[in-house]
């Protein structure tokens, strides 16, 4: 890789743990890293005036997301291809580990909405899966550029 | 990308309008970009210390805590594509070596600054206002002068 392509690809990952560190301040600002949180958000709680979301609140909310997860893992992804991993069963499965647990992520609050409480679980464990998901490949990608 | 490859861009009648095109959006962007932060957030010092801090004395709420934080991973996601996306161009069609590595540099350090600084004042301390100012005004002009330069390169120079 050209020198100056390794520098834009770790000032991408910088800018990526900076995205990391917004979502987690974000979740934890609307939800809390919670069960009880989770649910109060989607299903609303009157004694606190919060409003339960209707499907198209969360269709708001979740489209710009579809487009984001998807072009940014690309993105991350598609660095490893310059990497020694490249050909390695590693590869293949963290894009499809990332991309189904970005899915769970993005359309699990429609399943609690619908009144599966249990789907609050696996909108906290996706959400945390994916940030470290994304650690780990951007480790692996700083380790290949600094070679240790 | 297709662009990374290629070894004269000139050459090639497919790329070279696209890239045109993506360095004149790009110039586009870092344009209208000014408008709308100065419209949301402000872009000198005292309209941004209203939009955050708010004043009571002219009844100006503070901006809200989950809009603030909305606002700014937006602005993370945006700025680095376009500026991931840039600095590739930039790369490939200015590959002066050290001199490319130094404006990148600059140009992403001062983009990760804006960022961060605006971060701490908002939850911190009033005076990283004044470094995030700074910033954004030296990666817009910087970004800016990229986009150009690479049209130029593109367009004019005599080989890539």
């Amino acid at each position: 890789m050209q020198q100056a392509y390794k520098y834009s690809v770790v000032y991408f990952l910088a800018f990526s743990l900076l995205l990391l560190l917004s979502s987690l301040l974000l979740f934890d600002d609307k939800m809390t890293l919670s069960i009880n949180g989770i649910l109060q958000y989607y299903n609303g709680n009157a004694d606190k005036f919060i409003i339960e979301k209707s499907w198209s609140t969360i269709l708001k909310i979740i489209l710009p997301h579809i487009f984001a997860f998807g072009l940014f893992l690309m993105v991350l992804l598609h660095f490893i291809l310059f990497t020694k991993h490249k050909k390695s069963q590693l590869f293949s499965k963290l894009t499809y580990a990332l991309f189904i647990v970005a899915f769970l992520e993005i359309f699990s609050p429609y399943f609690i909405i619908m009144g599966f409480d249990f789907f609050a679980y696996i909108k906290l464990i996706s959400f945390i899966l994916l940030e470290l998901l994304i650690l780990f490949t951007s480790w692996l990608l700083i380790a290949s550029i600094f070679e240790f | 990308m297709r662009f990374t490859l290629l070894k004269d861009l000139r050459q090639d009648k497919a790329i070279k309008p696209l890239l045109n095109g993506l360095l004149l959006f790009m110039l586009m962007y870092f344009i209208a970009d000014f408008f709308v932060v100065n419209a949301t957030l402000g872009l000198f010092v005292s309209d941004i210390k209203l939009t955050l801090y708010g004043n009571i004395d002219e009844f100006i709420d503070p901006i809200d805590k989950s809009v603030f934080l909305e606002y700014i991973h937006g602005q993370i996601f945006f700025m680095m594509m376009i500026l991931l996306t840039l600095s590739s161009v930039y790369a490939r069609l200015c590959s002066i070596k050290y001199y490319s590595i130094l404006v990148i540099n600059i140009l992403m350090l001062s983009a990760l600054l804006t960022l961060i600084s605006l971060f701490i004042s908002y939850f911190y301390s009033q005076s990283f206002i004044y470094p995030y100012v700074l910033s954004y005004f030296i990666w817009h002009t910087t970004a800016f002068i990229m986009a150009l330069h690479s049209l130029w390169n593109l367009n004019f120079a005599t080989s890539l």
